[in-house]
């Protein structure tokens, strides 16, 4: 990261408002290229003064036409293979990808100047190009349909086209008014053209910083950075979104910003030696490539920990990631090419084939309307039966015996290069083949896990992990540390990582297996019922066998239930179609909440519901004994249950009050 | 007024023992009752709640009843009536239990460093918030508190579900409540998480 300022700091005018424009098609890999920190709209109209201005210069305006020409061919060639190439954004030509590396090393020398001061970077010219494009990626069917069924007649072509030019002038306005400072204790970002808007984070209560970039974005080498802070308010996940800045500035991001947090808070990590052993998998190399460059900037601008380790100009190339001297890269997890077989296990993944088959559908039904369904129709009518029938049958089987295939295919393409790494305090973990996507969870932060898993990887002891983490939006796929794998693989990892949970789960009464039984079976019972009164035979059945079904379903949900502490952490446990064990830290119970409905009164059953500051917020042992329950809580945290706890006499007359 | 603790349980037993190993405890309620008024502001909210129903069900019974669509079969179209009416029964039953069997439920407590509520009427839950990990301590009162005197604080947490609402407190005790509660939260906090 110093490498940027270095970069910018021989060159003279960097003081000018107005690099912008040249930089547009080069500064990707600079990650903006500094701009005055004072003056977040003065920079707009101005012509290149900048740096590198490629020799083409054009008008301000000029610059978003011009872009989107320049792209093409970029997504043409390279995607991951070029990778400082393409960082670099491939118009820019002139030595600059070399003034990069040259810069590198002097770069560290450099650091000075970020150090008090602030200095405000832009977002990467393409994404100019990129946030029009993905806006107009969900408008295209709508638009394409709409032009087909017009007959493309011109009025509708010149809105569309009209569209387009605007939706390009909103990128160029979006990036032109689109300010970020790192500062030492905040990150400030302004934008907005009409109506400004100023987000100032405070470094301490950033709480992660996420890099994603879809195939998109790698193919213009760059991604999307979002800064996760602690929201004041509950509820509140606002936090900042730099929507395409180069790949390396996003790796330079994310360190800088975790790294003056530790320092912030106090925990600077202590300058290990990285380990940095691990190879990466093909994958996860050449997606950081883009980043590489990035990475190797080390130290913050503040230039802290630079001077802790010279980095090796050899690193550079590789892994971003492991290039930095200060901190203690260890990495946990690297995915093994065969739990990628696991995804057939999984039953949102074996639905796959269909959802595509849907989606296609929907697509030819959209764009070709009528005519593919008549088309369709008329075959069907006219073809000979057996034949349908073969057809039917074959197809539907080749379906079914596709689906693990498939499963297995769009696993591996979410979960490619899986790796978890522990990195300054903080956990990292990275996957995906076309979309990478890479979360930084800190430590301090992750209150606990869960452990996911459902009926099929059940019966290959299979197990996914999940962090509960604190202020952690979009937890579902954010909070993922683990691919589903074998348990007893998993676990040690999860114990190197964070902590096991290690103790045995209190089994729940007995009625609550009459509960779970009612819940799964009643609706279903009295749907058929209801269905064989009226005479509605297949509904009959088919809730028949749905009711059947869910005598197995309640037994296992009930074998499910449980509850235990083992003196550090609290763990419950529900579910069977997606059962998860949640375990917290004890000190992160930050509450308990009771609950109880007329029915679970009856045989003294309530839900506890241990009430988290992070990942659901609560995590509830469902029909446990109520008694038991108090018990428990007391147990885990006396100080807050105890002064509540009835003696033996009022406890009876506990009944009294509630007439 | 504010409710003193009449149905207190003394709290002489300050510090009980949970009753041993045997794994068993018993949670005993709350110290405190909500102010009586509140049970005004549940019957009158249940009542606007129910007019307008009323009048909703009332304005289809009639669409069913006289106008003249098709698809309605005469069977449903000529017992519109007994829905509004069936509706009003239920309204009126619940009106005339619910508040005061909720009044009977909600108690509240702040302990040293906890929170303690119950609420509820058929089902009940039972919260416990430590002070120190408050984050906000809201207090509001709608139109119809404000003629009843009386406020809703709610308490939150770093958690949705640890936040806790307590309605139909004394106005003046819930203020004087919601500033105690923030000061002690202020010198009691750490993270909050």
């Amino acid at each position: 990261m110093d490498r940027e300022h270095g970069q910018h700091e021989p060159d003279p005018d960097r003081s000018g408002p107005a690099a912008s424009e040249p930089d547009a098609p080069g500064d990707g890999g600079a990650g903006g290229w500094v701009a005055p920190g004072s003056t977040p709209s003065g920079a707009l109209p101005e012509p290149h003064t900048g740096q590198w201005s490629p020799p083409a210069s054009e008008p301000g305006p000029g610059t978003a036409p011009r872009a989107p020409q320049g792209r093409p061919p970029h997504p043409g060639h390279h995607v991951p293979p070029d990778g400082g190439d393409r960082a670099q954004g491939q118009p820019s030509t002139e030595g600059q990808p070399r003034s990069w590396w040259g810069e590198d090393s002097g770069g560290a020398h450099a650091p000075v100047v970020g150090f008090g001061e602030e200095s405000a970077h832009q977002l990467s010219p393409r994404s100019m190009v990129v946030g029009p494009i993905n806006q107009l990626r969900s408008l295209l069917l709508p638009v394409l349909a709409g032009l087909v069924v017009g007959g493309f007649n011109p009025w509708l072509l010149t809105a569309t086209g009209l569209g387009v030019v605007a939706l390009l002038i909103g990128g160029l306005v979006t990036w032109k008014t689109f300010r970020y400072e790192v500062g030492e204790e905040r990150i400030e970002i302004r934008k907005g053209l009409i109506r400004r808007s100023r987000r100032t984070i405070p470094l301490e209560r950033v709480r992660g910083v996420d890099v994603t970039s879809t195939l998109l974005h790698r193919m213009l080498g760059v991604a999307v950075v979002r800064i996760e802070a602690a929201a004041g308010s509950v509820g509140d996940t606002e936090d900042g979104k730099l929507d395409a800045v180069s790949a390396e500035e996003a790796e330079r991001l994310r360190r800088v910003l975790l790294h003056r947090k530790a320092v912030l808070t106090e925990r600077g990590t202590p300058q290990g030696q990285g380990v940095r052993e691990e190879r990466d998998t093909g994958e996860g190399e050449d997606v950081r490539d883009g980043g590489g460059p990035g990475g190797s900037g080390t130290s913050g601008p503040e230039g802290r920990d630079g001077a802790g380790s010279p980095l090796p100009a050899g690193a550079v190339p590789t892994a971003a990631q492991d290039t930095d001297g200060a901190d203690d890269t260890v990495t946990h997890f690297t995915m093994p090419g065969s739990w990628y077989l696991y995804g057939a296990l999984s039953i949102g993944y074996l639905l796959t084939p269909f959802v595509v088959l849907a989606t296609l559908f929907g697509m030819v039904q959209q764009s070709a309307g009528e005519m593919a369904t008549d088309f369709f129709v008329d075959w069907v009518t006219t073809a000979d039966r057996a034949f349908l029938v073969l057809f039917g049958t074959v197809s539907v089987a080749v379906l079914v015996l596709l689906m693990p295939v498939f499963a297995v295919v769009s696993y591996a393409l979410t979960h490619w290069g899986f790796s978890l790494r522990d990195r300054d305090g903080s956990l990292v973990a990275e996957r995906g083949l076309f979309t990478r996507r890479s979360v930084t969870l800190e430590k301090r932060r992750i209150r606990g896990y869960e452990l996911l898993d459902n009926p099929l990887e059940r019966t290959r002891g299979a197990v996914g992990l999940r962090a509960i983490v604190t202020g952690l939006g979009d937890a579902a796929t954010r909070a993922v540390l683990l691919p589903v794998g074998p348990r007893s693989r998993v676990e040690p990892v999860v114990d190197r990582a964070l902590a096991l949970f290690r103790g045995p789960l209190t089994r729940h009464p007995r009625a609550a297996l009459y509960r779970r039984l009612i819940r799964s079976v009643l609706p279903f019972a009295g749907v058929a019922a209801a269905a064989a009164v009226l005479d509605v035979t297949w509904l009959a059945v088919v809730a028949g066998i749905l009711a059947l079904l869910g005598v197995p379903l309640g037994v296992d949900r009930y074998r499910s239930l449980g509850h235990g502490y083992d003196g550090e952490r609290v763990s419950v446990r529900s579910g069977s179609l997606s059962r998860s064990q949640a375990t917290v830290e004890r000190s992160a119970v930050i509450g308990w909440t009771w609950t109880q409905t007329l029915f679970q009164r009856r045989s003294s059953l309530a839900d506890l519901q241990v009430t988290v500051g992070a990942g659901k917020g609560g995590y509830t042992a469902m029909d446990a004994s109520l008694d038991e329950s108090v018990d428990f809580a007391a147990r885990i945290t006396p100080e807050m249950v105890r002064p509540f706890l009835a003696t033996d006499e009022d406890g009876r007359d506990r009944d009294g009050d509630r007439a | 007024m504010n409710t003193p603790p009449h149905d207190a349980i003394p709290p002489s037993g300050e510090s009980p023992e949970p009753p041993g190993s045997a794994g068993v405890a018993r949670l005993r309620p709350p110290l405190r009752r909500v102010s009586g008024r509140a049970i005004g502001v549940w019957t009158l909210r249940l009542l606007f709640g129910a007019v307008f129903n009323l009048v909703v069900l009332s304005l289809i019974a009639w669409a069913a009843g006289s106008a003249p669509w098709g698809w309605i079969p005469d069977r449903v179209s000529e017992n519109a009536w007994m829905l509004p009416v069936a509706y009003s029964v239920y309204a009126l039953a619940k009106i005339a239990i619910v508040p005061s069997w909720r009044y009977r439920v909600h108690r509240w407590e702040v302990g040293d460093d906890v929170i303690y509520t119950r609420v509820g009427w058929i089902s009940r839950a039972w919260q416990l918030v430590p002070v120190n990990r408050l984050q906000t301590v809201d207090h509001t009162q709608g139109w119809l508190e404000r003629i009843f005197d009386v406020a809703t604080l709610k308490v939150q947490t770093a958690s949705y579900a640890g936040s806790s609402t307590i309605e139909g407190l004394d106005s003046e005790e819930a203020r004087r409540l919601s500033e105690e509660l923030a000061v002690r939260a202020g010198t009691l906090r750490d993270d909050a998480t």
